[in-house]
């Protein structure tokens, strides 16, 4: 392998990406309709919408046709979809912007033409008529860090068989893990997300690198179809080993396992081709799709452990998109 | 089928999907063979992506969403003599519980919406003030960021959905059951007892006759 990169280069690159963000006043709640100024923000990929509903009530509070509705009443739809706030916006850029992902392949300088365009990525927010496909926040939050703290725990149970990590976690340091993976808010005041914070916190439940996970949270999101009725995501979970007996053709990069059967690393090809074979009819190379995580296609040789331990969003989970070649 | 039955559970405290869905047939035939039980229907659902068994139940609430509604009517037969004697109406709010086996923790897990006759879905204040019964709210409330009740979506219809929590649910079922006899049928039962008390849904008795 050329070019070894540590696990933490990786971390820190993901926790230092940034989408640029043009959000909208929703033209039917505005008072100049579609002449508002827009909100324009970079902002972390591994973030959640609703952190920012607070500074965008403030900011469109003059325009807004009902002066009643309040920053919790906000949500946030991209060309007619209302956006799932409790995934990363960065998971949500990945499923919905439909922009080609980096790859290592594509020159620099030879960047589709639409990619220009296509950023900054435009996002439309309402303060009413809460859509009744999304659950509803409340005044204090709760409900978002609730739903990020039950993803946390979903993911130590995945890696460690027991959920005694993260219940035997000190309430400051759960809600520490939350306010990790926020940019300033009018409770935690800061300018960015939170890495070394995070990782102090995270080191607590993640077993040390010489333990192998038990299984690898990992989510995979099948492609949207365009003209589907609804717009509920595909997604696809399954107990995945960390290694798996090695075929007598990989005899390289094999380990032992402690009964004395050979194991390898089980690679993100090869979970591809064995849960959607249709797709991903090789573990090698992408014929028909391609995997995409934080915005980039992520190599099929990659061993899952190794993404999970690198690339998570801040719940501890890789949230893998199926993007479909040509 | 029996043979099946009265197998043990191979995973214990966990359940694989096929043990999963073996019991949750076995308690849909038991439902619909017994008489008169206080749930209204069951049905076993088969999705893409595994088995679930819905069961729904009405109860009978005051709704007061619809309590004006209800107060204009019986002005306007305040003449009818009749209407004296008539019991008033009570609206019912309508629960569909779903349990489904959770990817991530291997156990059932148990998601539930609530509908009032007319409207539509409800917030978690409705929850406890409607299905969590007096004697377990504050323990409920008590536990995690929010309490042992959460919102999420619902994993077959990606609808918004109330779940309990089944992060505990192994080691509970771990510490009541008893490895060495339990079957996946006695399995569901026995969580059924374990997490269904505190959102009001009860084995009913007529399954043990």
């Amino acid at each position: 392998m050329e070019n070894r990169v540590s696990l933490g280069s990786i971390q820190k690159a993901v926790w230092d990406g940034r989408l640029p963000l043009e959000i909208v006043l929703a033209s039917s709640e505005s008072r100049t309709f579609d002449k508002t100024d827009p909100y324009l923000i970079s902002y972390p990929r591994i973030s959640y919408l609703p952190s920012l509903l607070p500074k965008l009530r403030a900011f469109f509070s003059n325009f807004l046709i009902d002066p009643n509705s309040q920053s919790h009443d906000g949500w946030f739809e991209f060309e007619g979809v209302p956006l799932k706030w409790h995934y990363p916006v960065g998971l949500l850029f990945d499923l919905y912007a439909g922009i080609d992902p980096a790859s290592k392949t594509a020159a620099r300088d030879n960047e589709s033409p639409d990619e220009g365009s296509s950023l900054p990525w435009r996002l439309v927010v309402h303060f009413n008529d809460w859509p009744h496909d999304l659950v509803r926040l409340d005044a204090d939050g709760m409900v978002m860090n609730d739903a990020f703290i039950n993803s946390v725990k979903e993911a130590d149970f995945l890696r460690n068989g027991t959920a005694k990590g993260i219940m035997s976690l000190s309430k400051e340091d759960s809600s520490g893990l939350w306010n990790a993976v926020q940019e300033g808010t009018i409770l935690t005041p800061k300018n960015t997300v939170d890495l070394l914070s995070f990782q102090r916190i995270s080191n607590i439940l993640l077993p040390q690198l010489s333990q192998p996970f038990r299984n690898v949270p990992i989510r995979i999101f099948l492609p949207l179809l365009p003209d589907a009725e609804s717009s509920s995501l595909k997604v696809v979970q399954s107990p995945l080993s960390p290694s798996i007996p090695a075929s007598s053709m990989q005899s390289s990069q094999m380990l032992s396992s402690r009964s004395g059967s050979t194991l390898q690393p089980q690679t993100v090809g090869s979970v591809l081709h064995t849960l959607l074979p249709n797709l991903f009819p090789s573990r090698r190379t992408p014929v028909l799709a391609k995997p995409v995580l934080h915005g980039a296609v992520i190599p099929m040789s990659a061993p899952i452990e190794e993404v999970v331990r690198s690339s998570a969003y801040g719940d501890g989970w890789a949230y893998i998109v199926v993007r479909m070649m040509g | 089928m029996a043979a099946f039955c009265s197998a043990l559970c191979s995973a214990f405290p966990f359940l694989t999907q096929s043990e999963f869905e073996g019991a949750c047939q076995d308690l849909a035939d038991r439902c619909t063979s017994a008489q008169h039980i206080e749930w209204s229907a069951i049905r076993l659902l088969t999705k893409p992506n595994g088995t679930s068994l819905r069961i729904t139940k009405r109860v009978d609430v005051p709704s007061p969403l619809e309590a004006p509604a209800l107060d204009l009517e019986e002005s306007q037969e305040d003449e009818d003599p009749e209407a004296l004697v008539r019991a008033k109406p009570q609206p019912s709010l309508q629960i569909d519980y779903d349990i489904l086996l959770s990817p991530t923790y291997q156990v059932p897990v148990l998601y539930f919406g609530l509908r009032w006759h007319n409207h539509g879905p409800l917030g978690l204040d409705d929850v406890y003030q409607y299905v969590v019964p007096e004697q377990y709210r504050q323990q409920l409330k008590s536990v995690g960021v929010m309490g042992g009740i959460s919102m999420g979506y619902h994993p077959d219809s990606d609808a918004p959905a109330f779940f309990v929590h089944p992060c505990n649910t192994a080691d509970a079922m771990a510490s009541i059951a008893d490895a060495q006899s339990v079957t996946p049928g006695s399995y569901l039962l026995i969580w059924l007892g374990l997490v269904g008390h505190c959102v009001n849904l009860h084995v009913p008795r007529e399954l043990f006759a």
